[in-house]
């Protein structure tokens, strides 16, 4: 009786049953339908590639055709829930459970979901987390992933978007699961090999490109005024006088307009060569001024955006690449890269509560986290030293012994007092708790912790929480920068008064910054046009972001 | 404590606000509004609505001096209701027209406008109507009417009709010159008709590019305040023709571009026909290359 090699038997009877509808390991288009029916079995745990930005679409749609009668149960683990065929293959009952990490535009229809119990939800992850368990708990038995190119040995060429690929296959290949990619095209030889032929099975030639969502363009056109200030804030209240080098900018508007702000207000504070040097970030097309100023020396980047990529290649000083010459992403490498090596963390959110807890979630999306919460918190197992990392850590407990202080990471929050449709950014209680009531989850889906927080900045100032010394000093100083919003109206004068003595909070004119100043003709770039030029033609915008 | 002005920028036409256009296009410190907001003529409707008024009506009207000559000028504030017509808002233009043909003075106008409010239509489409009929009016007897359009509401509607009836018109590739919005057209007739979102789709057909290209407009500048107010001080210095002649050559050259351009489905298949070389690299040039490859553009005249 054998009872071991039981997986490496399966894995072979899956590769037998494949083989019937592949030449070698290429699956035609046509017979795609009958090969995933032969090699995907109930109750797999399968993980079908997609993130905030690229997709196996082809493979979602083959996977969403499926017929439940034959294939059923199964459970998803997968970064992304992004197109409207993830969720299809629930609400059809090919599969049940459901472990993910972000869902961006399905995240209504996935809450949506969840209260009709069409979907038993795992948990919510974050990206880095969710790589862990593949290797632990949620190992993959079939991964349908994408990729440019491939050879007729299944080596695959992932391009500028390799992003989560390397770990998807390897968690599945390596235990004996089975890996399926679609490419857009087969090839004699690829560009270069990002994923060893020998972990690739079987491999669909789809025809044309795995669709790519252009997540990080941000058009200086829309940035506005009050953002320019609260960028100007951030930059000589935190960038400058931590001396913060290395970095990692969330999505939106405010860090976009720090980038933009980084050639010219950056340069009058005299902060080139001091701030911003080494990022871990996607290659937003705001940041080119910045690297065409000679501020950036080096970036990582967790994929690749649209429209960027001969760019990339033309500035190999600064991003990785290949010997093909195109961006190499890798995902899980960024995100261990930005918790482990980056000094501050800087993003926007849509909720603060009173205590610094903050969250995209409102109570009818659930948007999931992406990278954002490992980002935006401080890593306790960092043991080296960097001038802001102790600095942080003194601030926060400035009477303990220096050489066995922690120090911490910067987590910065930024946005104005109202957001988009004047909604505040502050509230009483977040949105996210009324969620996690409804669905009856253990934890609300909170972005960044409140101890994790250490700057919260809007065009009101800056408040330091890790100057404060109380629960009440730390709501004190979160009112105090929340303006006009009934959560600033309600703050102790006083109190707010001493906490600005203090420097806990400080106002524009505390840092010799006039408001009158934030002007978008400070911004290096005011439209998607100027990136354009600035990149030297370079950056190729796609259509929907051209206003020529 | 660093002063944080870039002043060394050139200012944007199609960023800037009404006043620090008027601001830019005449000699500086010339400029004297008339029915400034301290009068505060508000608009009548809408506060029926609880939305916001402003002062001026989201115009600014007045005289000034464009490189020493007088000159009567009207901005359209695009950040209010994006520029759209209201009552008090249209009175204040075709006052400032009927002036104009009294005081024989050439009037400039800046466009950055979505057409008429709609919460004041009907008054919106009169002021639209008696506009056209002023413009017409102090064209007839010798005024220069001369419309500049780059705002960031572009010239819609109502707003383009008036543009149609001037004497010259000066664009930047930023504005955008067309009667129907692209969200006007998709909502009617679909969105395989016309993607709003797409917009190197809205530029390449509404844009100021392609509407030099074909006659539309008759000067073609950077998006800079200095290029338009150069290309104002030249266009004034011609005094444009107005008769049936001229209405008539401009009939028969409609019709001729009609029959030229008819069948086609994309700006750029147009400039295919009007002989440009790469159509499909028009969008990037930048102006002077543009301007080169542009030789072969329709031209307008004096009547569009």
């Amino acid at each position: 009786m054998s009872d071991w090699g039981i997986q490496k038997a399966a894995l072979g009877e899956r590769l037998a049953a494949g083989q019937q509808h592949a030449r070698g390991k290429v699956v035609p288009i046509p017979s795609l339908p009958a090969f995933l029916k032969a090699v995907i079995r109930s109750g797999d745990r399968v993980c079908l590639e997609g993130d905030n930005q690229k997709q196996a679409d082809i493979l979602a749609s083959a996977l969403a055709n499926l017929d439940p009668r034959h294939v059923h149960d199964l459970h998803m683990v997968q970064s992304g829930v992004v197109l409207p065929s993830h969720l299809d293959i629930f609400e059809k009952g090919i599969a049940r459970r459901l472990d993910f990490s972000y869902s961006g535009p399905q995240s209504a229809r996935i809450a949506r979901m969840l209260f009709g119990g069409k979907i038993e939800l795992g948990a919510v992850h974050t990206y880095l987390e969710l790589f862990a368990r593949y290797f632990i708990d949620l190992t993959p038995n079939v991964a349908l992933i994408a990729a440019v190119s491939a050879d007729k040995d299944g080596n695959l060429y992932t391009g500028p978007n390799t992003e989560d690929t390397p770990t998807v296959v390897e968690a599945t290949s390596y235990k004996n699961g089975l890996v399926v990619a679609q490419v857009t095209e087969i090839v004699d030889k690829v560009p270069r090999v990002d994923i060893p032929g020998d972990l690739v099975h079987f491999v669909v030639e789809a025809g044309r490109p795995f669709y790519v969502e252009p997540l990080f363009t941000r058009d200086p056109a829309a940035i506005t005024e009050t953002q320019i200030l609260t960028a100007m804030l951030a930059i000589k209240g935190i960038y400058a006088p931590y001396g913060v080098r290395r970095l990692n900018h969330g999505i939106g508007f405010n860090t976009a307009a720090i980038e933009l702000l980084l050639p010219t207000y950056g340069e009058k504070l005299g902060l080139k060569g001091k701030v911003c040097t080494h990022f871990a970030l996607n290659p937003h097309p705001t940041i080119i001024p910045a690297i065409e100023a000679g501020w950036v020396e080096q970036i990582h980047c967790f994929g690749s955006e649209v429209g960027m990529e001969d760019y990339v290649a033309a500035r190999s000083d600064v991003f990785f690449t290949g010997p093909d010459g195109s961006l190499r992403s890798n995902r899980a490498f960024c995100q261990t890269a930005g918790l482990y090596a980056c000094d501050m963390f800087i993003g926007s959110t849509l909720q603060i509560d009173l205590e610094g807890h903050s969250s995209t979630v409102t109570t009818s999306r659930i948007a999931g986290f992406g990278g954002a919460p490992n980002m935006g918190s401080d890593p306790r197992g960092r043991r080296h030293p960097s001038e802001p990392w102790l600095k942080a850590g003194a601030e926060a407990d400035p009477d303990s012994n220096a050489a066995l202080r922690r120090g911490r990471k910067l987590v910065v929050q930024i946005g104005e007092t109202f957001g988009e449709r004047n909604t505040p950014l502050f509230v009483e209680r977040l949105d996210a708790l009324d969620l996690a009531q409804e669905l009856k989850l253990d934890l609300a889906p909170v972005m960044v912790y409140s101890d994790d927080v250490t700057h919260i900045v809007t065009e009101e100032g800056i408040a330091n929480l890790l100057m404060c010394r109380s629960k009440d000093e730390r709501e004190q100083a979160i009112r105090g920068v929340a303006g006009y919003t009934d959560i600033g109206r309600a703050r102790d004068a006083k109190l707010v008064d001493q906490l600005r003595q203090r420097g806990v909070i400080r106002r524009p004119e505390d840092l010799g910054i006039d408001p009158l100043d934030a002007d978008r003709r400070l911004l290096a770039a005011r439209s998607i046009k100027d990136i354009m030029l600035a990149s030297g033609g370079l950056y190729r915008p796609p259509s929907r972001f051209r206003n020529w | 404590m660093t002063a944080a002005t870039a002043n060394d920028v050139p200012l944007s036409w199609y960023e800037a606000s009404a006043r620090q256009r008027i601001d830019a296009l005449v000699d500086a410190g010339s400029f004297c509004e008339f029915i400034g907001p301290e009068l505060r003529e508000i608009s009548p409707h809408l506060a029926i609505f609880n939305l916001p008024e402003q002062f001026d009506d989201g115009i600014v009207i007045g005289r000034g001096r464009l490189d020493g000559a007088p000159v009567l000028v009207a901005a359209q504030e695009g950040r209010f209701m994006g520029g759209a017509f209201g009552e008090v808002h249209g009175a204040k233009l075709t006052g400032l027209l009927r002036a104009a043909r009294a005081l024989k003075q050439d009037v400039v106008i800046l466009f950055d406008t979505g057409g008429v409010r709609l919460q004041e239509a009907n008054a919106g489409e009169l002021a639209i109507a008696e506009i056209m009929r002023a413009v017409i009016e102090a064209r007839h007897s010798g005024i220069n009417v001369v419309g500049l359009i780059g705002g960031r509401a572009g010239c819609y509607g109502g707003g383009s009709l008036i543009a149609g009836t001037c004497s010259r018109l000066i664009i930047s590739e930023q504005g955008r010159l067309s009667v129907s919005g692209p969200e006007v057209i998709e909502t009617n007739k679909g969105i395989e008709e016309f993607d709003s979102r797409d917009r190197a789709l809205v530029w390449r057909t509404m844009g100021g590019k392609h509407r030099y290209l074909i006659g539309g407009a008759d000067i073609f500048v950077d998006d800079q305040a200095l290029a338009f107010r150069e290309a104002a001080i030249a266009t004034l210095a011609i005094r444009s023709r107005f008769d049936p002649n001229v209405l008539q050559a401009e009939q028969k050259r409609l019709e001729r571009r009609l029959h030229r351009f008819g069948d086609v489905e994309d700006a750029i298949e147009i400039w295919e026909v009007l002989g440009i070389d790469q159509p499909t690299g028009i969008p990037a040039l930048p102006t002077g290359a543009f301007l080169r490859a542009a030789n072969k553009r329709e031209n307008a005249d004096d009547a569009r």
